[in-house]
């Protein structure tokens, strides 16, 4: 018990004294994810729009499949990323094994199926005549889609946030293609997961805290803006 | 009587039931058209071909004395006419800027977009709405901004899809007051009905559209529209 209380001082005091080790992990740990999100994101917001808004050959057959791979789990992800990076593989000329590129790349994989997905479900619910009105009033289809996008806001947000919760804290796929090295590729799940086994106790409970403030104070921010929003409708 | 624009061949098949097959319809300039038919006889989806946001099976086009095909066409008519939903939708922000909507799509300056956006809310007597929330306001309201917010961009031609339908009457008479004002300001007019006496006195043309297909085209005579009027009169 005294050890987990000891372990736990230990770990506030890492966060507060501004240790470097711990703050590059943590640094690292969202510009790996907050890339990924921000490349994914567009990409899936478009294709969530057009699976909404248009018909055309194969688009159950693209939804379905978004959906599933919604649920592959991370570590396969990882796998076959891995191989197609490594030196023997089609992908290995690159020399993106072992560094945060890869793992950008491996969670841009593991985020855009579920933002597809949940996008996808927002803009379903999104009225047609959003999209007629604002052409007929002289917008622009680029336009329009941002009109589109306005008007249902907060089920893109809950789609993006949902994205980024997924990868911040996922682990199969850093480790696979990361590696968790030290001042390259350490974040904080890889961090926690095997750093903790050696003994850094503190460390892993500090991240762990990290992780916690961070979703909470999304989850907040979240039901804030939301909140706002229903008092208007 | 200068035509506005001419559709020639429109036909349209939905899950593969033809729903609309019109050989020749044409909107003269400054007229006011009414399009009656029943529940389900196609005056939404003609509506909607005609302003460029439902793509026929055929269709072409007569507009600025070009013959047109629907793709050329399209932008055009996107860009001139303008449809009202049967329910019209009011974007999420405030009842101004919803009225500036299309004027800030045309690249207008935010000082003219206001300008232009307080004499509008003035001329359909909504100023006292101008910064309320859009979701907030009631069928009829809603019905007068989304009027307000196409008037404003000077359409060549507005297409009303059952303005007055499941309006009170004191809400049916002010949105017949402002057709009533957009007509004498020269506006050309499309309104669907399949009831309601409300707006009848304000054609020039009826037209008659039974399972897709016009049946009747006829000039509103004087006398009748006289007769509607007072009827309109007396029963307000
Ligand atoms: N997307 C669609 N798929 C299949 N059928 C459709 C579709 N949209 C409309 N229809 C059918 O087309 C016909 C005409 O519909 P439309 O909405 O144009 O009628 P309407 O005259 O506007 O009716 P109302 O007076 O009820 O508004 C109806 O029978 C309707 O069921
Ligand atoms: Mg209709």
């Amino acid at each position: 018990m005294s050890d987990i209380k000891q372990a736990s001082i230990a770990a506030f005091e890492l966060l507060l004294s501004g240790d470097q080790t711990i703050w590059e992990i943590i640094s690292l740990s969202f510009s790996v994810s907050l890339s990924a999100i921000a490349i994914a994101s567009p990409l899936a917001l478009i294709l969530a729009f057009f699976l909404a808004f248009f018909q055309f050959p194969l688009r159950r057959a693209l939804i379905a499949l978004f959906n599933t791979f919604m649920s592959v789990p991370a570590v396969v992800i990882g796998l076959t990323l891995y191989l197609l990076l490594s030196r023997s593989g089609p992908l290995g000329e690159l020399k993106l094994l072992f560094t945060d590129k890869a793992m950008i790349i491996g969670q841009i994989l593991l985020s855009f199926p579920l933002l597809v997905a949940m996008a996808h479900a927002a803009f379903q619910a999104a009225d047609r005549r959003a999209w007629e009105t604002a052409i007929t009033l002289g917008a622009k289809p680029w336009r329009a889609f941002f009109t589109l996008m306005f008007e249902v806001r907060f089920g893109l947000i809950a789609a993006v946030v949902a994205g980024f919760g997924r990868v911040i804290a996922e682990i199969g796929c850093s480790m696979m293609v990361g590696g968790n090295i030290l001042h390259a590729t350490r974040n904080i799940p890889t961090a926690i997961a095997l750093e903790t086994s050696k003994g850094e106790f503190a460390q892993g409970i500090a991240l762990g805290v990290v992780l916690l403030i961070m979703s909470l104070s999304l989850n907040a921010g979240i039901s804030l803006f939301q909140g706002k929003g229903e008092l208007r409708t | 009587m200068s035509g506005l624009i001419d559709y020639q061949g429109i036909k349209i098949s939905l899950s593969g039931k033809l729903i609309l097959d019109i050989d020749h319809l044409a909107v003269k300039a400054h007229q006011c058209t009414l399009v009656t038919g029943q529940n389900g006889s196609g005056k939404t989806t003609l509506f909607k071909i005609m302003s460029g946001l439902l793509r026929p099976d055929s269709i072409q086009v007569d507009y600025q004395g070009l013959q047109m095909s629907w793709k050329q066409a399209k932008p055009l008519l996107q860009r001139d006419i303008i449809y009202l939903h049967q329910q019209p939708y009011l974007f999420d922000a405030s009842v101004a800027d919803n009225v500036a909507y299309g004027l800030y799509r045309r690249g207008e300056s935010k000082n003219s977009v206001q300008k232009k956006v307080c004499q509008a809310l003035d001329w359909a007597n909504l100023s006292h709405l101008a910064q309320r929330h859009a979701k907030q306001l009631s069928g009829g309201e809603k019905q007068r901004v989304a009027l307000t917010r196409a008037r404003i961009l000077a359409p060549s031609l507005l297409l009303l899809d059952e303005p007055t339908a499941s309006m009170d009457n004191e809400a049916k008479q002010q949105t017949a007051h402002l057709l009533q004002r957009l007509k004498e300001e020269g506006v050309c007019v499309v309104i669907s009905s399949h009831e309601s006496h409300t707006v009848d006195h304000l054609a020039d043309h009826h037209l008659c559209i039974e399972h897709g297909k016009i049946t009747v085209i006829e000039p509103v005579k004087k006398s009748a529209k006289v007769a509607v009027l007072n009827h309109a009169k007396n029963t307000l």
